[in-house]
């Protein structure tokens, strides 16, 4: 019998992360979208905005990556029970797809 | 950035519930996102379908309904962390009827507008 706090060897931190690099990959794909629209229409703020999207995705998948490990027990801090998400990263997250809805609505009303 | 207050209360769940949790929240930006690129690459590769003016509005919906997914997604996993170290019931949340209502609303203009300006 496992306690409910113990560590548990399945595979949730595997699914977690895995979770994480899909959702960067959803919020790369929105700033590529953006990035391609404001270079084709010569737009400089979308472009920027668009790379900014893609940084901020492969920042939040090097999170994702990290907390993946920490999860599995591979981290640093191996022996501690792994402990819920920190709130900031989720945050940043929030605040990115907000930025990309932004770009996104911005987008289809640029003239092309 | 500190921790929030509400991290503070009440009893850490079993971890395994705050990452499904973590993992809804994820589900609902990945959703979010996909909606909203839909709406971005609907408005930029649909010039044989419809007027002009109602493809920018579905874009312009589609854009908006994936911001107000995304703060509900951070507001739910928010509310569901503190319901969860109270021993409460989680919320009930709008955004299941919302997504279904402006997803089917926005299909069904885009397939009129198809078999209406077919070709």
């Amino acid at each position: 019998m496992t306690g409910p706090t113990a560590r548990d060897s399945g595979l949730q931190g595997e699914r977690t992360a895995l979770s994480w690099s899909r959702t960067c990959l959803a919020l790369a794909v929105n700033g590529l979208v953006v990035f391609r629209a404001g270079w084709e229409s010569g737009v400089g703020v979308l472009t920027m905005v668009g790379a900014l999207l893609v940084a901020s995705a492969v920042a939040l998948t090097i999170f994702g990556n990290a907390r993946g490990r920490a999860l599995s027990g591979h981290g640093r801090h191996h022996d501690r029970i792994p402990s819920a998400a920190p709130a900031v990263p989720l945050v940043l997250l929030t605040a990115a797809a907000l930025v990309a809805c932004g770009a996104g609505i911005a987008c289809t009303l640029v003239e092309r | 950035m500190r921790e929030p207050k509400w991290r503070e209360e009440g009893e850490d769940p079993d971890y395994r519930f705050s990452l499904a949790n973590e993992r809804t929240f994820l589900a609902w930006i990945r959703t979010a996102l996909a909606i909203l690129a839909g709406g971005v690459l609907l408005e930029q590769f649909s010039s044989r379908i419809g007027p002009h003016v109602i493809i920018v509005v579905l874009a312009i919906v589609l854009g908006a309904l994936s911001a107000v997914l995304a703060v509900v997604s951070y507001v739910r996993w928010r509310a569901n962390e503190i319901a969860m170290r109270h021993g409460h019931r989680l919320p009930l949340t709008v955004a299941l009827p919302l997504l279904a209502a402006v997803v089917l609303a926005v299909a069904t203009t885009i397939a009129v507008l198809i078999a209406v300006y077919e070709g």
